[in-house]
Parts: C-alpha cells; structure tokens; sequence
C-alpha cells in the first residue's frame, strides 16, 4: 500500500464499509506513515463539518398541491405542456417585453380569427389551430399576469383566467397557488370565484380545504364555504362541521358554516 | 414506477410523496436557489410522466430518477444562459447566534465551508452532494454519471481534497 492508494480508499475506510485484506493493508500504511495519519484525520473533520451544511426543506404541501394538479391534467387527456410551468412563468416575469409581444399576439390572432368567423361556418383545420394558439397565449399572458408585484395586475390575471376555454392544468395549479399565497385579500377572492368552474375536480376541492386554515379573512372564509358548498363535494359535511364549531373563527363564518350543514341537510 | 409506466399514472402520487425531498435536497444544493429546486423537482415528475415507458425494471429507480433530475438541472442552467451556482440566501448553518467562542468559532468555519463548496467546480460538488448528503454507494453514484465505481472514488477523493484547499483559501483570504 503506497500513499497514493489510500486516497481513493480513504472514505470507505472511515465508514468501514472495505473487505479485510484492504483494511489490514491500511492499517499497516498508517501505523508507519504520519502525512496519511494526518490526512485521513483532515478528511474525517472535514465530513463531519460537511453534515452540519443544512438545506431547507421543501414546501411539501404547496409542491404536492402544484405535482397533483399537473398529473390530474395529464391524466384528464390536457396533454398541453404541463412542464415548465414556473420557468417559464419566471422568464414572462423578468421579460415584460414577452408579455408585450404576448399582448400583441393575442390582438393579431383575435384579429385573424375574427375574419375567419365573419366567413361562413367551415369546420376549417386553421381555425381550430388559430384557436388553439389564441388559448396558448392567452394562458401564457394570464400565467404571467399571475406573477406580477402589484395586486391589480394580479387581479386582472385571475379575472382573465375565467375567460380562457378548457385552461390547462398549469393555468388551474397557478390559481391554486394563488389562493394559498397571494398576500391581497381582493386577489383571493377572485381566485376563489375563478375556482368555481373547477369545483368538480378532487384536487382543487382538497386543495380548497387546505387552504382554509391558512385564511385570516372572514371574507375568503366564507367564499371558500360557498365553494365547497356549490361544489357538493363528499368533504364539504366534515369540513362545515368542522368551521361550525370553531370557537377560534369569527362568528359570521361559523353561522355560514351552520348554515351550510343545513343546506347539505345535516 | 413500474405500475406507473403500466398506465396506472395516480401512483407517482406515492413516488412524489416518497422521493421529493431527497429531490429537492440535491437541487437546492446544486442550483443555491429554492425557488428553482421547487420548479426542477416539478418538473422532474413531469418528465417521469412523460418519459415513464423508458423506465426499465432492471435499475433503481433512484438512478433513473437522478439522471432525469441531472439532464432537468443541466436544461434549466441552458436557459438561464450560464451554469453558474448562484446562492439565494445561503443554505443553513449549525448556529448563527453569539455565543461562547467554540460556537462562534464553529458559525464561522461553517460559512466557510459553506463559501468553499460554492467555489468548487459543478462536477465535482455534484459528487459530493450525492455521497455526502445523498447517502449513495460509489456503485450507485457511477450508475447515476454513466462512469465506473473505481472512477468514481478517484474523482471523488479529488473533490474532497479540491474542497479542503478550498475552505484553506478561504479561511486564509478573510
């Protein structure tokens, strides 16, 4: 066993994991040799200080929450990009000229397509896909609006989503997250509108419930009690009974609730 | 991810719930930046969803799943138009409070620690990271980079000894 052997053998040696014959070779070489002595102590206080270099942990919740409406999409056959989502949402924030060219493209395509529908009605493969693109974009442009600093560019985002036929699923899991997160009270409760036409979907329902806790204002409170109840999912009962008797919400939110139990007939 | 690949596509739920930590710890080291480790390990799952009918029983599932995250990590660095680490806000330390010197002491070594792995080249602190604070075998590491486990434990021990010239420079530079 030369120096240089120990090197590569080095780690294997500290975690124990070397056959014998190897173990015994090293052995010998560091009984005789103080520079590996030493580096092999180095390396040891090196990996130990390597464990104390902590990532964060993720936010298990909210990623769970985006992967879920991502997979619902693909599996409800929207086999539109699904990927990329939040890079390209970051690259339309950083680029404003993107969104001006977004705004621009949609106005062109509206343009075209308005010519084509003053034509008599053809089922014409250009305008299926000239209506496919102007949904693309329109996403595009919603998804980024979704993004911005101020709270009315936030607002007109989530108000244009409503305008967009069959949204995919990057479009329903921004929506999501903006109900969880957005800090403007008016922006949530749009979103919360804007969620209504999705209210038959398990995850945005479950998502929905979650979010619940996570709500401060009386207003959202009851906005979500009135999804749940307009989405007659099987959670709706538990989650009302749940609202009705707790004594730490304002009471205007625990008599919608009450109520809500009634209207379920419970 | 066999069932997932034979159509059952809910179960990557399970897979999501399992591996998206492990995930996310390896991004964040290697892109600095949590927002991008939340996106990558996204879009990670998507590129299974995607690509699940080249999944093959033979391997683990985990070098399946890091070789993807590698070519998502290498994708989104192409995009930024450089690969470069770029730390956030720094990733966390034993202790940043004042106190008896031997924590002082240790607050500090960390961030240099911390600053060393920063300046060491993207390949080699990939290789620390999947030993280190992925707990993988030589053999698994050299399954995930395509190259063999003697390779692996000659670059390996590079990077550790690039790493503690690194943490001297540093210490010595303040």
């Amino acid at each position: 066993m030369q120096c240089d052997d120990l090197g590569p053998r080095m780690l294997d040696y500290l975690a124990g994991t070397l056959p014998d014959d190897e173990l015994t070779a090293i052995r010998a070489h560091l009984s005789q040799c103080e520079a590996c002595r030493r580096e092999l102590d180095a390396t040891a206080e090196l990996w130990g200080e390597l464990g104390a270099v902590t990532a964060p942990r993720p936010e298990s919740a909210r990623m769970r929450a985006r992967f879920d409406a991502a997979l619902q999409g693909y599996i409800d056959g929207q086999q539109a990009p699904v990927a990329r989502a939040a890079t390209r949402a970051t690259a339309w924030r950083l680029q404003p000229w993107m969104q001006l060219s977004g705004a621009a493209a949609v106005l062109v395509l509206g343009v075209a397509l308005g010519r084509f529908a003053a034509q008599p009605p053809v089922t014409s493969p250009e305008i299926v896909e000239l209506r496919q693109e102007l949904r693309d974009t329109r996403q595009m442009v919603t998804l980024s609006l979704l993004t911005q600093q101020s709270a009315s560019e936030r607002l007109k985002g989530v108000n244009s989503s409503s305008q967009i036929e069959q949204p995919g699923s990057e479009l329903v899991s921004a929506l999501v997250d903006t109900l969880r997160r957005d800090p403007n009270v008016n922006v949530r409760l749009a979103t919360v509108d804007a969620l209504r036409r999705f209210g038959g979907r398990e995850v945005v329902r479950r998502n929905v419930v979650e979010a619940l806790p996570q709500q401060e204002s009386p207003l959202v409170q009851i906005a979500l009690i009135d999804f749940l109840l307009e989405a007659q999912g099987p959670e709706a009962a538990t989650v009302l009974r749940r609202l009705a008797g707790d004594m730490m919400l304002d009471k205007a939110v625990r008599e919608r609730a009450a109520r809500g139990l009634q209207q379920v007939g419970l | 991810m066999q069932a997932v690949r034979d159509g059952d596509l809910t179960r990557l739920g399970v897979l999501f719930e399992r591996h998206h930590r492990p995930l996310f710890d390896f991004l964040y080291r290697m892109t600095g930046d949590r927002g991008a480790a939340e996106d990558l390990v996204q879009d990670v799952f998507v590129r299974m969803l995607r690509y699940r009918s080249t999944y093959r029983d033979d391997g683990r599932f985990e070098t399946w799943m890091f070789r993807i995250a590698r070519n998502a990590r290498a994708d989104h660095f192409r995009k930024q138009g450089a690969a470069v680490y770029v730390p956030e806000d720094g990733m966390d330390w034993a202790s940043e409070a004042p106190g008896p010197a031997h924590l002082f002491e240790r607050a500090r070594d960390m961030a240099r620690l911390k600053r060393a792995l920063e300046t060491l080249r993207e390949d080699r602190r990939e290789l620390i990271v999947l030993v280190r604070y992925q707990g993988m075998t030589h053999e698994q590491v050299g399954a995930i980079l395509g190259i063999d486990s003697g390779t692996v434990k000659v670059r390996f021990h590079r990077a550790i000894k690039e790493l503690r010239d690194a943490f001297a420079r540093v210490a010595e530079g303040e």
